[in-house]
């Protein structure tokens, strides 16, 4: 009987203590994403009644030539951050943990700074520098070539730009992990393969690698999910343009939605990007924990 | 031969961590380093691995001089503290690690691999991770991963502080059958003098990173060559025990215990001027009541069976260790007069030395 009471009251203890977060979480989390799911059906405004309408919506996204752009252009997005700045933070953090002391505390500041600035300093930052006139990177670019480019004008430079920006911007929070990942693996793992002869190469192969292997899966999963709901960025740089050349999803949400008032329209787009990022996310995680397992 | 270490010196920046080490390993010899923490023991054996460089001073193996050259060369295996096993490789791959560095053929690998598991019963666990050993197991994959590589020298650095005391009796009685085994040289690092007393052929003891003596474990235990050494070597510890020269009796050296009222004679031949301070060391086995000794009451009995160890305090109130043998009735609360013979009582001075 004791073990009963006991039990139930471990239970209350531990449901009162869980019950704010799952109020707040039911009320701005879980209320909504059910209303989404409910308006996606509609063809109602932002605010406001609507009528059931099915799938169309839907089936409407199908042949919106706006939104297959978007979903195309949240794909090139991808392969333009996700690996590059994995395995960009990878480097660095390499790089970083060679240092040692203030130093190592002065280069982490550094790379870690762009993160904490606000996306509108950011684009600000990189709209000067790559400024068709003035920007201090345009000769770069002219070297390269042959002549000055507006990136954020032009249809083949617009999407590259803003991830470039981008891998800027949030690449310091990845070096952040990966050096957590690396000094989590003991000095003693590096000294047995160096008696054993490992060369510096073996050593990141055979020893770092993999031992950093779940780090490096959270960072690309973490970067998948992230770089999906692009919006910011492109929003502050380019709107979407040229030629729609650099709308996504969430651009096209925020359209729908608060532009034309299509409350209905807009969450059926926001539901597939949803239904995307944790598909995705979770496939990925699933691929690259089997991965490291081997 | 063996291993040679001449005057060696090892210092991180200005702090001195090793101080002009010399000393002789010879081939397939057990040798331990052995003094507390701190005292550069496992520095050493770094240098000699070649994890730390040499501040001054050479390093040579089986005749070679090493100083300069890279661990992996030295043709020295090394087993940590930590086991250092890869988690993501299996028990056959850890083992294996250092030949599938060299592109060594799998055919070659897996032979030398199995060898080493047989010596050291690891068969059926060659498929496993090393998440799913006990602590003994994962040592012994650790020791076979070294014999893999079949070194010149074996470098042990605290190798079984990290199992149970009953493991470790276990595991110590494996290293010396290992040892005999092999026949290879072996160097180990540990503060525990039990284990250097039992492993070692010749044991060398460390203090803030100068050699304090060299010998065999008996050698150092019948003959400590300074204060540090009596105390450290031997458990229970020695009796340290302040005296006054007195001069000569019967050809012995007469010592004054003021602070008991009593005297005891040691065979000294060292010539001390009448009032010399000194420190007395009495094992506690060398204890034992005669007439007219010092008096100590015992406040302790440690009865083990064979033997007893009486905690017994002095009348300057300083705490003595006695050992008996084969004693039933309790002493527990009695007074006790105790003496030495003459050959077993220490002498050492102030500084520390042994006056022989």
């Amino acid at each position: 009987m004791a073990m009963l009471t006991n039990r139930r009251k471990e239970v209350a203890v531990a449901a009162s203590l869980v019950a704010p977060f799952v109020l707040i979480f039911a009320l701005v989390f879980l209320y909504p994403t059910i209303r989404l799911v409910q308006l996606s059906f509609t063809d109602s405004p932002l605010i406001g009644a609507g009528n059931w309408i099915g799938l169309d919506n839907f089936k409407r996204l199908l042949s919106d030539r706006l939104f297959l752009t978007s979903l195309k252009n949240n794909g090139y997005f991808i392969l333009l951050t996700v690996i590059p700045t994995t395995a960009l933070a990878l480097g660095i953090a390499l790089m970083v943990t060679r240092l040692r002391g203030k130093l190592q505390a002065l280069a982490l500041a550094i790379f870690f700074l762009p993160y904490i600035l606000p996306v509108p300093v950011v684009t600000h930052i990189w709209t000067w520098m790559l400024d068709f006139q003035f920007g201090v990177l345009q000769p770069v670019i002219t070297f390269f070539t042959g002549k000055p480019v507006a990136v954020f004008k032009n249809p083949y430079w617009v999407m590259p730009a803003i991830a470039a920006v981008t891998i800027w911007w949030t690449n310091g929070f990845n070096v952040l992990l990966f050096i957590a990942g690396l000094r989590n693996i003991p000095r003693d793992y590096y000294e047995a393969a160096q008696l054993d002869g490992a060369t510096r190469w073996q050593l990141f192969a055979r020893v770092t690698w993999p031992l950093l292997w779940p780090v490096t899966a959270l960072v690309l999963t973490l970067q998948l999910i992230l770089q999906l709901k692009l919006f910011d960025q492109v929003y502050l740089l380019s709107s979407g343009g040229p030629f729609n050349s650099s709308y996504v999803l969430l651009l096209m949400v925020y359209r729908e939605a608060f532009q034309l008032n299509h409350g209905g329209y807009a969450s059926a787009i926001a539901l597939v990007l949803f239904v995307i990022i944790a598909a995705l996310s979770v496939l990925q995680f699933q691929l690259l924990r089997v991965g490291g397992r081997r | 031969m063996g291993v040679t270490l001449t005057n060696v010196s090892k210092s991180f920046g200005p702090v001195g961590v090793v101080h002009d080490v010399s000393l002789d390993i010879p081939t397939g010899d057990f040798a331990v380093f052995v003094g507390p923490s701190g005292c550069g023991k496992s520095t050493l054996l770094r240098m000699i691995a070649g994890l730390e460089d040499t501040t001054a001073g050479t390093i040579s193996i089986e005749g070679r001089d090493v100083t300069d050259v890279e661990p992996a060369k030295r043709e020295v295996a090394m087993v940590f503290q930590s086991y250092a096993l890869y988690p993501h490789l299996t028990v056959f791959e850890n083992m294996g690690f250092s030949l599938s560095l060299k592109k060594t053929p799998k055919s070659r690998i897996k032979d030398m691999v199995h060898e080493a598991a047989r010596i050291l019963h690891l068969e059926e666990h060659l498929d496993k991770r090393p998440s799913q050993l006990s602590g003994g197991q994962r040592q012994r994959v650790a020791i076979g991963r070294a014999i893999v590589r079949q070194p010149k020298v074996f470098l042990f650095d605290e190798p079984l502080s990290n199992l149970d005391a009953e493991l470790r009796v276990q595991m110590r009685l494996e290293l010396a059958r290992l040892h005999k085994q092999i026949g290879a040289t072996m160097i180990y690092v540990t503060h525990d003098q039990v284990e250097a007393m039992t492993l070692a052929d010749r044991i060398f003891v460390l203090k803030n990173g100068k050699l304090q003596q060299a010998g065999k474990p008996l050698e150092l235990y019948d003959n400590p060559g300074n204060q540090f050494v009596g105390g450290f070597i031997g458990s229970p510890a020695m009796n340290f025990l302040p005296g006054r020269a007195l001069g000569r009796q019967d050809g012995l050296l007469r010592i004054g215990l003021e602070s008991l009222d009593a005297h005891l004679l040691a065979k000294v031949a060292t010539e001390l001027s009448e009032g010399t301070s000194v420190k007395v060391g009495l094992r506690p086995e060398h204890l034992r009541p005669v007439e007219g000794g010092f008096n100590a009451s015992v406040e302790m009995e440690e009865d083990l069976g064979g033997v007893s160890y009486l905690h017994a305090r002095l009348a300057d109130g300083r705490m003595i260790v006695v050992e008996t043998r084969g004693r039933r009735e309790s002493l527990d609360g009695r007074t006790v007069s105790l003496g030495a013979d003459p050959g077993d009582v220490l002498v050492f001075a102030e500084d520390g030395g042994r006056l022989r």
